[in-house]
């Protein structure tokens, strides 16, 4: 087999670019390690069609609620056009988790100033775990195209005490 | 259905209607400040199978239940109401249509007087009699308003902001998002608003508005009415009153 | 070893790029094929425009949810689909005739059909019947003849890609042991990753999308439907960037005076962006549900791979670049860039493609990264990325090789030289000005895929920071729309010149160390099919296989 011919500058090229690639795997396989920073990846099916005639995600059971550990459990429903419920409240530095699935078609839901950032694909139900850092009122957007309502597809989170 | 149990069903449902509008009197007044049923607001849910079974619902057969139910005395002989205090189905999705009937039957929608009545004949349905009368109503054009009732062109105007704009700061998403550009309705269950009698589009936000109408999935319309004022759903009544006059 | 006379002739033919029967049948493909691409880039680039100020809030005469939407999912198709399965169908017709001298099997046959399939789409994507957007993702359902439409389109791309293949095999068995020409090689690697991860999205549209839309199936499964198009989300933009890699490698070294600085690594370049195109795609499902973290964190490490093709082709290309500016007399560390000759606008278009290629670049490491996805995810800033990496660095080269090619085929002088350098200075700058406030809107969170800006009501002091860069945007759209108008005029105008092209023989860059050999591995496709099936059946094998029997209930269709 015939071999290439690489010029040495190039050749100390490939390894810069070796570093940088390795370095930013690194990072991140590292964070995934130690700090458990995992994009949201639940894998749990539900019936979307159901999900008002009861469990989780009942009308009524729908909301905030503080758990025995003190975390909070966020389950919420996306239906065209809205979250419900419309508005929630949280605290800062505590850990939240989110429970969503949709009534339809494919949602998002994107808390700006968090990393609370998730898809709501029917058929599943999504987990997010998060941490509020800044307190205030943020929205809750929609970020995937779910028809011609999707621009006004928002809720509320107050997210109460932690640094404003 | 045969024929002559159908009959036998209608005396009974006559019977039973005039009961109901001597009963829905002290019903309306305990039902009417929103006291909803336990469980979920609708039992319908759009699977596969329920949406099959809409969609084998029979026109003709259903025309025939128009007639022999005496639906057409409320509700026209091809779905446009007589009067302007009841609803015109002509050319209503019959998924809403069919939802509508159940709600009824489960006791999901109850409370006004008109309500109960409803409730009454729908007892008398089962699932495939709704899925046929609800192709019947479907296979119509969009209704025109009933003899004698009219639209006010200026109010329509001035709803024109909300039902294509929205409202942001109240979470409202334009009405026509959900409804159709035309008030023709969206899948799956949305209805169809062209053509409705503005006296019965206002009373049924009112009903969402005090919560006495709550079989709508998670509130929504519930929500959305709640942050009208009266004087936005006169409007939007006659925006969509105004949508089939040529 | 001997070659028969009849390859002899063909051989002949095409060196001499005169008018034998096979250069001519490739001329004509080529010239079809590349006004279809950039008809639809005319049409296109306005509705990209509207969009711009329909969204900005400053124009309430133009705003129209159902039109935006209609507009979007025109723009993307005509943009992202046919301009550039076009323009790489028809510059491979073209290369296939001049370096192997041969005709393809199917030629027109895939030609008609893919025009045939954009023209049905087309139709229900004009009239409000398929606003779905180019990435269609269910159970949001769009016209039948949306996805048929599409359906046709790849199809008639698959027979240029068995063109391409067949083309290829038969010269290496014509020839053994000499390497492909280079420009050939990109072409039929790209070609076979074409056909490898259009399956993702076929199947989807075959299985899923179609029937359903037809009402022959009852219901669907978003999540599988997602993971078959994530198989074909992220190696398509590679099936449109790497005809702009063959233009840098093959055709700007020669036009800037140079040589290219490795035609070796060019290869290896070529075979890694294969590898690695395709099973990486779950960095578009990073924030989705139905896929577990261990998936997405493999499919990461595969995504930073392939960005170091990337890093190779930016090394090579500029290196080429910077032979080509000392032979013309550059001295010192940066002299050879002002000796460059910047009144070619194949050299002008390839300096702005790798100033936008190493913006664009390091904005797609973010998006790359398992970690910081949960910023950006469905944000502005991947907008503005993609329309700086595809729109700017791919598009600039297809217009580049556009003007390399329209004298080579017509035989008449492009119409007017300056006017070509201006319209990539205009296209770049205008690019730039677009994407770089997108960037921005995106780091502020505006989502993607609203018409509006003003439903944020509810959030002031969030929503109203965007509007100084909406207005940046419309700026930068504008100069996008006139410079694409003074593109496609100028090709236009070509035909009509009474000045015969000074130049019309297809010569490639040459390279520094031309190669007498080069190792079969980086000659041949066979091995990279292997490791292509290996590797997809790891990176993809469970992901799909687990959507029999996770037990998703179907979930029924809507509108939109």
């Amino acid at each position: 087999m015939a071999t290439i011919h690489i010029d040495p500058l190039e050749k100390r090229w490939i390894w810069v670019v070796g570093g940088i690639v390795g370095l930013t795997i690194g990072i991140q396989v590292f964070y995934a390690a130690t700090a458990a920073i995992h994009p949201p990846s639940n894998v749990e099916v539900i019936d979307s069609a159901k999900l008002h005639l009861g469990g989780e995600f009942a009308e009524d059971k729908l909301g905030v609620k503080k758990e025995a550990d003190g975390s909070y459990t966020v389950t919420m429903v996306a239906a065209r056009y809205g979250f419900y419920p419309q508005s929630i409240e949280v605290p800062a530095n505590t850990p939240v988790k989110l429970r969503i699935a949709s009534l339809d078609v494919l949602h998002g839901l994107h808390v700006p100033y968090s990393n609370m950032n998730v898809m709501v694909v029917p058929g599943y139900v999504s987990e997010v775990h998060t941490q509020f850092t800044n307190a205030g009122d943020f929205p809750m957007i929609c970020n995937e195209y779910c028809g011609l309502g999707h621009d006004y597809m928002y809720a509320k989170v107050h997210v109460t005490g932690g640094k404003s | 259905m045969k024929i002559k149990t159908m009959k036998n069903k209608i005396v009974m449902s006559l019977a039973a209607v005039g009961a109901a509008l001597m009963v829905s009197q002290g019903v309306a007044a305990e039902h009417g400040a929103g006291a909803a049923a336990k469980g979920p607001s609708t039992n319908v849910a759009w699977t596969p199978e329920q949406l099959r079974l809409v969609a084998s619902g029979d026109k003709n057969r259903g025309g025939q239940l128009n007639r022999d139910m005496f639906c057409a005395s409320c509700h026209g002989d091809q779905g446009v109401a007589p009067t302007g205090n009841w609803p015109s189905l002509a050319g209503q999705r019959a998924e809403y249509t069919f939802k509508m009937l159940k709600d009824y039957k489960d006791g999901k929608r109850h409370g006004s007087a008109t309500a109960e009545i409803m409730v009454q004949v729908a007892q008398q349905l089962s699932d495939q009699d709704m899925a046929d009368l609800a192709q019947f109503y479907a296979s119509f054009k969009l209704p025109s308003l009933p003899v004698g009732v009219s639209f006010d062109a200026a109010k329509a105007d001035q709803a024109k902001a909300v039902v294509t704009r929205g409202d942001g700061k109240r979470l409202v998403a334009p009405c026509q998002a959900c409804h159709g550009p035309n008030g023709e309705g969206a899948v799956t269950d949305t209805p169809a608003l062209a053509g409705m009698p503005p006296e019965y589009f206002i009373k049924t936000m009112h009903e969402y508005k005090s919560g006495a109408r709550a079989n709508d999935v998670y509130s929504r319309m519930r929500l959305i009415a709640k942050t009208l004022s009266d004087e936005e759903i006169n409007q939007m009544a006659h925006y969509y009153a105004g949508m089939t006059a040529k | 070893m001997s070659i028969t006379a009849e390859q002899a002739a063909s051989l002949a033919a095409a060196s001499r790029g005169g008018a034998s029967a096979v250069v001519a049948h490739g001329n004509k493909l080529g010239l079809w094929g590349m006004w279809v691409a950039f008809l639809a880039l005319l049409l296109g680039l306005p509705m990209g425009l509207y969009q711009a100020a329909e969204r900005s809030g400053f124009f309430p005469g133009i705003e129209n949810t159902a039109v935006y939407f209609a507009s979007t999912s025109t723009h993307g198709v005509l943009l992202a689909f046919v301009l550039t399965t076009f323009f790489a169908m028809g510059f491979g017709w073209h290369t296939m005739a001049h370096t192997l001298g041969k005709k393809p099997f199917f030629g027109w046959l895939g030609f008609w059909t893919s025009v045939i399939g954009t023209a049905m789409a087309a139709a229900v994507l004009l009239t409000g019947q398929a606003s779905v957007l180019y990435t269609f993702y269910p159970p949001e359902m769009a016209h039948p003849l949306f996805y048929i439409g599409a359906v046709l389109l790849v199809v008639g791309s698959w027979m240029w890609v068995a063109d391409m293949i067949i083309g290829f095999t038969q010269w290496r068995k014509e020839n053994p042991g000499k390497p492909v020409p280079l420009v050939m090689f990109g072409t039929t690697i790209n070609a076979m990753m074409w056909g490898w991860t259009s399956l993702g999205v076929a199947s989807e549209a075959l299985f899923q999308l179609v029937p359903v839309s037809l009402g022959l199936m009852p219901t669907l499964d978003p999540g599988l439907a997602r993971t078959l198009f994530s198989w074909t989300l992220h190696a398509i933009v590679y099936f449109w960037l790497i005809p702009a890699y063959i233009v840098m490698y093959t055709i700007l070294p020669k036009e800037a005076g140079g040589k290219l600085f490795s035609d070796e690594m060019a290869r290896v370049a070529f075979v890694m962006l294969f590898i690695f195109s395709v099973p990486i795609g779950f960095h578009h499902l990073y924030m989705d549900p139905q896929q577990a973290a261990g998936w997405k964190l493999l499919h990461m490490f595969g995504t930073f791979m392939v960005a170091v093709p990337t890093f190779i082709t930016g090394f090579t290309v500029l290196a080429s670049l910077e032979v080509a500016g000392r032979l013309r007399g550059g001295k010192g560390l940066f002299g050879w860039i002002g000796a460059l000759d910047w009144g070619n606008p194949i050299v002008v278009a390839g300096m702005l493609a790798l100033v936008m290629l190493t913006a664009g670049g390091w904005g797609g490491v973010i998006n790359a990264s398992y970690s910081m996805d949960a910023m950006v995810h469905n944000t502005q800033w991947v907008t503005g990325h993609f329309h700086l990496i595809f729109g700017g660095t791919t598009v600039i080269m297809y217009l580049a090789g556009a003007y390399w090619l329209w004298p080579r085929i017509t035989g008449k002088e492009l119409y007017s030289r300056k006017l070509a350098v201006a319209q990539i200075w205009m296209y770049a700058v205008g690019m730039i000005t677009l994407t770089a406030p997108w960037h921005m809107l995106g780091i502020y969170f505006q989502p993607r895929r609203v018409s509006y800006t003003d439903q944020y009501a509810a959030f002031p002091e969030w929503a109203q920071t965007w509007g100084p860069y909406e207005a940046v945007m419309i700026v930068g759209a504008t100069i996008i729309v006139l410079s694409g108008i003074l593109f496609v005029y100028n090709l236009f105008m070509t035909h009509f010149n009474k000045t015969p092209a000074a130049n019309t023989k297809v010569e490639y860059a040459v390279a520094i160390h031309e190669p007498m050999r080069v190792p079969n591995i980086l000659n041949s496709l066979s091995f990279w099919n292997w490791a292509m099936l290996a590797y997809m059946i790891v990176s993809y094998g469970y992901p799909i296989l687990q959507f029999a029997f996770i037990g998703t209930p179907g979930v029924v269709p809507w509108g939109y």
